[in-house]
């Protein structure tokens, strides 16, 4: 399902059901996903359609930039480093491309979204919520509903850290697909309630295939800066 | 021989205003030009974020025709020109603009002291001097808002910073509540494990802060429960509004049932009363 399509297509699996058939000298992209359905008129001569997983903050509207994924807590020695992976909801998105230009056309996911603060009230940020186990080895995921993180956090303090919960800004996130859906992190702890996160431009496996991005695809220019957790690890 | 010193003094007509008086005259304006650029400049480029374009330039002009005019009033006793008289009519102009104009200096002071402040922002949902609605406007001298019903308000700057003003959408998440009835013969416990399965579900109805239901009070009628919502600030109403009827029909699924305010009214003849209705049934 995730890759380019070029014409008419039919793409099936499972409960999702992406198309775009040609009728009356037009192409219909149509879209369904359980109950919920999306249809386009594609007014091109040959345009391409891409799918591929993007950044995981958009649905059910776009509210935030930020993904929280929570996790049992994890005790970290100070100087030490360690690679685990954890799970991250997947969304779709669909993109027409021409030769001067990329759109994103649809998102969308067949698992159900949850939001949550992070930080307080007055102070703190709006984030999408996911929770994940903490895996040694790739987990077995479903390709179309979770991703795998491969996730590198490095004690620096001088003290052992209980982290629980790592947030990201979306606007960094790199994501590659294959087998699996799969995304590659930091977290660097800097105190008891300090942390920086980050997301490496690389994939956990070689060969697999790098996302189009939204942002990227909004033409909307963002710094890759990271994103530095205030309001505590846990 | 060409003496400068005497030709820059060389009066000039019958005022006694020389080439020199003349060049300095015009060396003050030119400074005093070429300051009011630079200010100006500055200042449209610190406002270029915080002011539209049409109070930007408004404001840019009246810093540069300001410092152009007091450059002037530097200048003029260059040219012999006694500014005294001008003081004194100046004063007693300055007195009289000061007093017509006192609410709107009132009003423009009180606009800048909103835009560097911030309590309020362009589309931020706002409760000020007894009006609700989004701010469409933030102006010099004034605050437009347009109400939930569409309408176009607009209320003077100084009364917008004198005021009490309730910003519901400048925290990123607020709370909101409902107080829900269920019959005495319900099980409560069970509707709060409904009610808090329904929030739950909600994406936006936040998983932290999370969400409070509890028996508050054994109403007249029935028990009430109070449910404690934390939502984003931007899309609270949504939110509200979209969980009540889920709760609702959740509830009526599980068979609890939302209770009619009701009165037992005893009979002294009840039985009698039956008697009769039966009769009446034949």
């Amino acid at each position: 399902m995730f890759g380019r399509y070029r014409g008419t297509f039919r793409s099936e699996s499972g409960e999702i059901l992406i198309e775009v058939e040609e009728g009356d000298g037009l192409l219909t992209y149509r879209r369904r996903c359980g109950e919920d359905k999306f249809e386009r008129i594609l007014v091109t001569r040959m345009a391409e359609v891409i799918i591929n997983p993007v950044e995981p903050v958009n649905l059910p509207k776009d509210i935030t930039n930020f993904l929280m994924i929570e996790f049992p807590p994890l005790m970290i020695e100070p100087g030490v480093s360690s690679t685990v992976y954890l799970k991250f909801p997947v969304e779709f998105g669909v993109f027409v491309e021409s030769a001067r230009d990329i759109e994103v056309a649809d998102i969308f996911a067949p698992t159900t979204q949850k939001y949550t603060l992070y930080g307080t009230p007055t102070r703190g940020l709006i984030a999408r919520w996911y929770g994940s186990e903490v895996y040694s080895e790739i987990p077995e995921v479903d390709l179309y509903r979770e991703g795998v993180m491969e996730f590198t956090i490095t004690n620096t303090y001088r003290e052992w850290v209980e982290v629980s919960r790592v947030v990201f800004e979306s606007v960094d996130m790199k994501i590659y697909y294959g087998d699996f859906v799969a995304s590659t992190a930091t977290m660097r702890i800097l105190g008891p309630n300090l942390a920086e996160t980050d997301f490496i431009d690389a994939p956990p496996r070689p060969g697999m295939v790098k996302s189009i991005e939204l942002y990227t695809a909004r033409k909307i220019s963002a710094l890759n800066r990271g994103y530095l957790m205030e309001w505590g690890l846990s | 021989m060409f003496n400068v010193t005497a030709i820059l003094e060389m009066p000039l007509g019958a005022g006694g205003i020389t080439i020199w008086s003349l060049l300095y005259f015009t060396l003050i304006l030119v400074i005093g030009v070429l300051i009011a650029r630079l200010v100006s400049i500055n200042v449209r480029r610190a406002l270029m974020d915080r002011l539209p374009v049409n109070e930007r330039e408004l404001l840019t002009k009246l810093v540069y025709y300001g410092i152009a005019i007091v450059a002037l009033l530097a200048a003029l006793p260059q040219l012999n020109v006694d500014l005294s008289g001008l003081l004194v009519a100046g004063g007693i102009a300055g007195i009289v603009i000061g007093f017509a104009s006192q609410s709107v200096i009132s009003n423009l002071i009180s606009g800048l002291f909103l835009m560097f402040e911030r309590p309020i922002r362009i589309g931020d949902n706002i409760n000020v001097s007894d009006v609700t609605g989004s701010v469409e406007d933030i102006r010099i001298l004034s605050t437009v808002i347009k109400t939930f019903d569409g309408i176009y308000i607009r209320i003077p700057n100084e009364k917008v910073f004198t005021s009490n003003i309730t910003n519901y959408v400048h925290n990123v998440a607020r709370r909101f509540s409902y107080q829900i009835g269920i019959r005495y013969q319900d099980d409560a416990a069970l509707a709060i494990r409904i009610a808090k399965d329904v929030i739950e579900k909600h994406p936006f109805a936040l998983r932290n802060p999370s969400p409070s239901v509890f028996v508050d009070n054994l109403g007249d009628n029935g028990v009430n429960l109070t449910v404690f919502i934390w939502a984003p600030a931007r899309n609270w109403w949504e939110v509200r509004t979209d969980l009540l009827w889920k709760i609702k029909r959740a509830f009526e699924e599980n068979g609890i049932q939302i209770p009619f305010p009701q009165r037992t009214v005893w009979f002294p003849e009840r039985i009698e009363v039956e008697q009769r209705s039966a009769v009446e049934e034949k």
